[in-house]
């Protein structure tokens, strides 16, 4: 939770979002949000003219001999991976070594994705699996601390790249957008941020790095996260690394991306049971379920939310159809809570319990019957609510209706394969 | 010769810090200790905080931040401003860990309270904020709360009590947080020669930094959103500055 919390919360008048994101959110006179103001950048900046600093500052790290990679690009099976190693590799003409961690909850259609990039694009990868003895051990943690179960993934996806260009000499890390800039306008894209290790810790470790989960009252030890420990400053600065975002110097607009890659590249989506946005999510069981209640009940709303201020930015909804959008999927079901107790090895009540400890709000909780109750009294519509189905069809998101998850589904937790079911691999 | 001094400032809106441009629009960037710790790590001379939303709100100074910011255990000097509103205020502010006070508000609203603070607290520990900007050749000093101007020369400076500041801090507040900003003239155009100055508003580049803090009074800058870019941001002014006599760049190692 920001320190700003203590502030009562102020709505954006153009999206949904208010100055409780956890990212932090700041609202100008005219009522409207940061988030929103960068994004207007989106329609005045010269692209072309970005594309061409972005081209000038890659042509020093393409490495002549060819006998290393130019950089390193992290991926996962979903998300903008397909898009970033486009750009990357056929758009630039560099040579980059994929990185991916492997978190344990992959969905078969995670895991086919991945191996389709690796193929389509004919990268060499590297997979980090971390001994899932710890991998449990850092969840117990993090969900007991933090009410989190997704610490070891951000953390895990934003370390190992970092270490791996420490490891092979490659000091340029190609990232894809940057979250704090797509949702609340954290900085212009005219200032070409790049990653750093406050930023990692403030915001996608919420405030903890791997030695702050150590305690003396846990049996969590220094076996268990020294992996992801990000490498110190003159490590990083012996090597040079620099990680750059290609949402600084390429109008980042995700939905439409996804598109592109599923006609170039056969990149496919799923339906999720949390949000309409059928692209994002679709590697992961927890990320659009458990955490997504998480977030829910610890910050007041759910990914739904930030997939509709994205669309509404972009001029594909209206703020009223936004708001049915998230009224229709915040109450869905959460789904695959028998999976995730089985993996971590506790039980339904014990999550109920250590999950309801972590609610900040009043609007979800969740009873001891395994019932995940949640209130929508709170939020008030801007005006009537809209049919939803009208507006997904409006949207149009694919879906590959063979590759949705189905109650039985089992994690791959192990990364290099994929699913000997009925489904094909393109 | 007395080195001169790299000030990472971070400028706090609603406990949020924030990057701001031209006293008028804000960014949030998030947990400011975190930024604050960060900046300890990478060897800023000087931290100075900035809460700038306090006095307007007239609620005093963010007590709640200071003390976590103690907890953090900085190594580096810390100035704090923001709400400062009597002796009994700053005196608080030094004893939860802060080496010297930013006052402001203060220097309209009441000058022997200055007078009363830096007997307390030494004249060492006070630096006066003045947000400054030229027109037509003149210095105007603004006061952010009522967004008033007042013109600067010899004689309203001299009604000033800089006997009890240690140092000015000379913010160009209408080109603060954009880069290459910084309107080289105001400490030059200044009429205190006493104090030595430390310049803030859009010190981005670093040409700059070598320009102004070869100006003789000048003993620092102030950054703010330029650190929030790019990775050891600090240690990369420092190495690239080799004209001027800084403390040299620390990358930590574990």
């Amino acid at each position: 939770m920001n320190s700003s919390s203590k502030f009562p919360p102020i709505k954006c008048r153009r999206c949904l979002y208010t100055t409780d994101h956890p990212l932090g959110l700041t609202i100008d006179e005219e009522g409207v949000c940061s988030g929103c103001r960068i994004h207007e950048e989106k329609d005045s900046l010269d692209w072309g003219k970005r594309w061409e600093l972005l081209k000038e500052l890659v042509a020093p790290y393409k490495v002549l001999s060819g006998r290393t990679y130019d950089c390193i690009v992290p991926v996962s099976g979903a998300n903008d991976s397909y898009y970033v190693v486009h750009i990357v590799k056929k758009c630039l003409g560099l040579n980059p070594l994929l990185v991916t961690y492997n978190k344990y909850f992959n969905t078969p259609l995670g895991v086919r994705n991945l191996a389709n990039l690796r193929i389509k694009f004919d990268c060499d990868i590297l997979y980090q699996n971390i001994n899932p003895v710890s991998v449990k051990k850092i969840t117990r943690t993090t969900l007991r601390e933090l009410g989190n179960i997704y610490w070891h993934c951000l953390a895990g996806q934003t370390a190992f790249p970092v270490q791996t260009s420490v490891r092979y000499k490659i000091p340029l890390i190609i990232w894809g957008a940057h979250q704090g800039i797509e949702q609340v306008g954290m900085f212009s894209h005219e200032h070409a941020v790049e990653m750093s290790r406050r930023y990692r810790k403030n915001h996608d470790l919420i405030g903890l790095e791997a030695d702050d989960l150590l305690s003396i009252f846990d049996t969590l030890n220094e076996d268990d996260i020294w992996q992801y420990r990000y490498p110190d400053d003159a490590t990083l600065k012996m090597v040079e690394v620099r990680g750059i975002y290609l949402g600084n110097y390429v109008r980042w607009d995700p939905k439409m991306q996804h598109e592109k890659m599923m006609k170039l590249y056969n990149y496919l989506g799923a339906n999720l049971d949390r949000t309409f946005d059928s692209y994002d999510y679709v590697d992961c069981f927890n990320y659009m379920g458990i955490h997504d209640y998480t977030k829910l009940i610890k910050h007041g709303y759910s990914k739904v939310t930030d997939h509709a201020c994205r669309e509404i930015r972009h001029g594909r909804i209206s703020r009223e159809e936004g708001f049915s959008l998230v009224n229709h999927f915040e109450s869905k079901p959460v789904p695959f809570i028998d999976q995730f107790c089985q993996w971590l090895e506790i039980s339904p009540r014990s999550l109920a319990f250590i999950l309801n400890q972590h609610g900040a709000n009043n609007r979800a909780s969740v009873g001891y019957d395994g019932n995940y109750e949640y209130s929508q009294q709170k939020r008030r519509a801007p005006t009537k609510l809209l049919d939803p189905s009208e507006i997904l069809s409006k949207l149009a998101f694919e879906s590959a209706t063979s590759w949705e998850l189905k109650a039985g589904d089992q994690y791959i937790t192990f990364g290099k394969g994929w699913s000997k079911n009925d489904r094909t691999l393109c | 010769m007395l080195k001169k001094r790299l000030i990472g400032v971070v400028t706090v809106r609603q406990g949020l810090a924030v990057q701001s441009f031209g006293y008028s629009r804000y960014l949030p960037l998030g947990s400011p200790e975190l930024v604050i710790e960060n900046l300890d790590r990478w060897g800023a001379d000087e931290i100075l905080v900035q809460c700038i939303d306090r006095s307007v709100q007239k609620l005093g100074p963010d007590f709640s931040l200071l003390k976590r910011v103690g907890d953090l255990g900085l190594s580096t000097p810390l100035i704090y401003g923001g709400g400062i509103r009597h002796t009994d205020d700053a005196v608080k502010v030094i004893s939860l860990g802060a080496d010297r006070i930013l006052i402001d508000s203060i220097l309209w609203d009441s000058q022997p309270m200055i007078e009363a603070i830096s007997r307390e607290l030494g004249v060492q520990a006070v630096i006066a904020n003045m947000p400054v900007h030229i027109k037509l050749g003149q210095i105007y000093w603004r006061n952010y709360r009522s967004s008033e101007e007042v013109l600067l020369n010899i004689n309203t400076a001299q009604q000033l009590p800089i006997e009890w500041i240690s140092e000015i801090l000379l913010t160009d507040w209408r080109h603060e947080g954009f880069s290459k900003g910084f309107d080289r003239r105001i400490p030059l155009v200044f009429p205190i020669i006493k104090n030595p100055f430390i310049l803030f508003g859009g010190l981005s580049e670093y040409d700059q930094y070598t320009d102004v803090l070869s100006i003789p009074n000048v003993v620092g800058v102030g950054i703010g959103n330029f650190l929030s870019y790019k990775e050891h941001a600090i240690q990369n002014i420092k190495d690239k500055i080799t004209a001027i006599s800084l403390r040299t760049a620390h990358y930590t190692a574990e």
